[in-house]
């Protein structure tokens, strides 16, 4: 544990280079079968709720970069929103929309279906996208350069058919 | 057990034969199942499920009216199995009724996604106010930097949009103007600032009759105050061949008019040098010519008499020779002015050439113009010239005959006068 590792964006590698014939892209299979199994082991090491932790700051150091990295930060927050959508559906994590947006206390409600965390889950009875909810703060953090607080209201896994965030600042 | 589940399915029958019956509307779809007390755990547990199931449609039935009705606050339980596909069309809903709001306050990049023909049509209408938005960019960048004042008018003839032209030139802001109306701040003027009854200005009048109007010498009255001569056009505009607005542009034409006037007055000049002579300041030969040509054709038309009178300083070679040509030229100035002072308006007066003159005298026979011309040549031999020695004059009378031309006629005159000359001088002789 003496040894760490610090994220950088380079390190996600040339995919077009390193997969000439199958491509950039994965199954949403593989993707939710390293998530849960993640959260299966670090759970049973560090507990849930620490693991619940670990999945947010993960979302949110994931969120800082492709904020950085495939968005553009200069454009006014109604191109950005646009942009954010459309890259979020060209990468095909979700389709997020916005429900309230109050730029003056810089609070905002917004969905994401076909959210590539939980839609389609069983009814868990409780929020399972904690990577989200730390992605969506991190792109906000990068953003406005102020800490959000983003927390899941619904959630396919709660009964919902889409997942619904509360976003306001920290 | 058969027994007890007889008696469910009868419960159960009953309640949904009163359902379908009724409708759903009418009375809740509630369904209360009685189970004995005394029956199978089993049973209990199927009455258990049954109620929960009618419950849950029940729910289910509520939330989806009021989404019915339009309320996006409507909720669900979480384990509403039935009612999870409303909720995503109720978060589209949700998003939808934000992005309307974003749309109707400028926001144009709103899309929506995967909500079928509804994506298709919203975002199809979002590229249309696009192209709206970039076309008015357009218009609004050629009425910026346009040299003429815009103004457009609704229907009602109501301001609704202004160039800064149009407040630069006439000083009132948009703020000030928009949704009054056209003849509350451009008031119709007549050239000398009086204005037009609204009722009778030509610009209210062709507005309100939805028609075309050009003036290029119009008055507008300023917000300070200032008459602004301008020159100003409206156009209709029509949609489906409805009056739908106006277009108002105009300039202002104050150089415009500067020059034109100070082109009027050199024109003016020109031609008073064109027909004047220098020295006398009354008419040269070249506008006699014109006006004697103009004098004849009248008098054969109204067949009324015509004479002319050719006059001819005496001695005017020793007035020179004596004196000087500057004394010369101040005689033949006394002179044009001594005549000019014993004719009538109508009579015409210039320098014939030299020290000659010649006066056309309209509707005056000859012996008529024999009287006037030997009354000229007492007058002119009884004032004292700026020269010492006297001053006299010989004339030459001619009056009109049919078949005259402009040259027999000076001729005449002319040979009348080197008959006076013949004579002795400071005579008249008729031709």
């Amino acid at each position: 544990m003496n040894e760490t590792y610090d994220f950088d964006w380079d390190d996600l590698g040339n995919l077009e280079v390193g997969r000439p014939n199958l491509g950039c892209w994965a199954s949403l299979l593989a993707y939710r079968l390293m998530q849960y199994t993640f959260r299966d082991v670090l759970s049973k090491e560090v507990g849930l709720d620490k693991t619940l932790e670990l999945f947010i700051q993960a979302g949110k150091l994931a969120g800082r970069n492709f904020c950085l990295q495939v968005l553009d930060k200069s454009l006014g927050f109604e191109p950005f929103i646009a942009d954010l959508k459309q890259k979020l559906i060209d990468l095909k994590i979700g389709v997020l929309r916005v429900e309230e947006a109050d730029l003056e206390a810089l609070t905002f409600v917004i969905t994401v279906s076909e959210d590539l965390d939980c839609s389609g889950l069983p009814i868990f009875g409780q929020t399972v996208c904690n990577y989200d909810e730390g992605f969506i703060a991190g792109i906000f953090f990068e953003y406005t350069g102020r800490d959000f607080h983003v927390k899941e209201i619904d959630c396919w896994a709660t009964g919902d058919r889409t997942c619904r965030f509360n976003i306001k600042p920290a | 057990m058969e027994a007890g589940a007889l008696v469910i399915l009868r419960q159960l029958d009953q309640s949904l034969a009163r359902i379908m019956k009724r409708g759903i509307g009418y009375e809740r779809l509630t369904l209360s199942l009685d189970c004995p007390d005394n029956s199978d755990p089993e049973l209990r547990d199927i009455c258990d499920r049954l109620n929960s199931l009618f419950s849950t449609l029940d729910e289910f039935y509520q939330y989806a009216s009021q989404l019915a009705e339009g309320n996006l606050e409507a909720s669900a339980s979480r384990n509403n199995i039935f009612a999870m596909p409303l909720k995503s069309l109720q978060a589209s809903l949700r998003h939808l009724t934000w992005q309307a709001g974003q749309v109707a306050s400028g926001d144009l990049q709103q899309q929506v996604h995967f909500l079928g023909e509804l994506s298709h049509s919203f975002n199809r209408m979002i590229l249309s106010l696009r192209e709206k938005q970039s076309l008015e960019k357009r218009l609004k960048t050629i009425t910026d930097v346009l040299g003429e004042g815009v103004y457009l008018l609704d229907q009602e003839r109501r301001l609704i949009f202004m160039n800064p032209e149009a407040e630069r030139l006439l000083g009132y802001g948009f703020d000030e103007l928009a949704g009054k109306r056209i003849h509350e701040f451009i008031y119709g003027q007549h050239g000398d600032g009086t204005r037009f009854n609204p009722s009778s200005s030509p610009l209210i009048i062709s507005l309100t009759e939805g028609r075309e109007f050009k003036d290029p010498d119009a008055v507008f009255i300023c917000k300070s105050g200032y008459l602004l001569p301008v020159a100003v056009i409206c156009r209709p505009i029509l949609e489906n061949n409805r009056h739908a607005g106006t277009v108002i542009a105009f300039h202002d034409i104050t150089e415009q008019k500067k020059s034109q006037e100070s082109l009027e007055a050199v024109n003016r000049i020109l031609e008073k040098q064109a027909s004047t002579d220098p020295l006398t300041g009354i008419l040269n030969r070249l506008k006699l010519s014109q006006q004697l040509d103009t004098e004849m054709k009248r008098a054969k038309r109204y067949a009324t008499p015509l004479s002319i009178l050719l006059l001819d300083i005496d001695n005017f070679k020793s007035v020179n020779d004596g004196y000087g040509h500057l004394t010369g030229d101040a005689v033949l100035k006394e002179m044009a002015h001594l005549i000019s002072g014993k004719l009538r308006d109508s009579d015409i007066f210039a320098r014939w050439g030299g020290e000659e003159f010649m006066i056309l005298i309209p509707d005056c026979d000859i012996s008529q113009a024999k009287a006037c011309a030997e009354k000229l040549c007492r007058a002119i031999a009884e004032n004292p010239f700026s020269v010492s020695t006297p001053v006299t004059a010989s004339f030459g009378v001619a009056g009109m005959r049919p078949e005259d031309t402009h040259e027999s006629l000076t001729n005449r005159a002319d040979q009348a006068l080197y008959l006076a000359k013949q004579n002795g001088r400071n005579r008249v002789e008729c031709g």
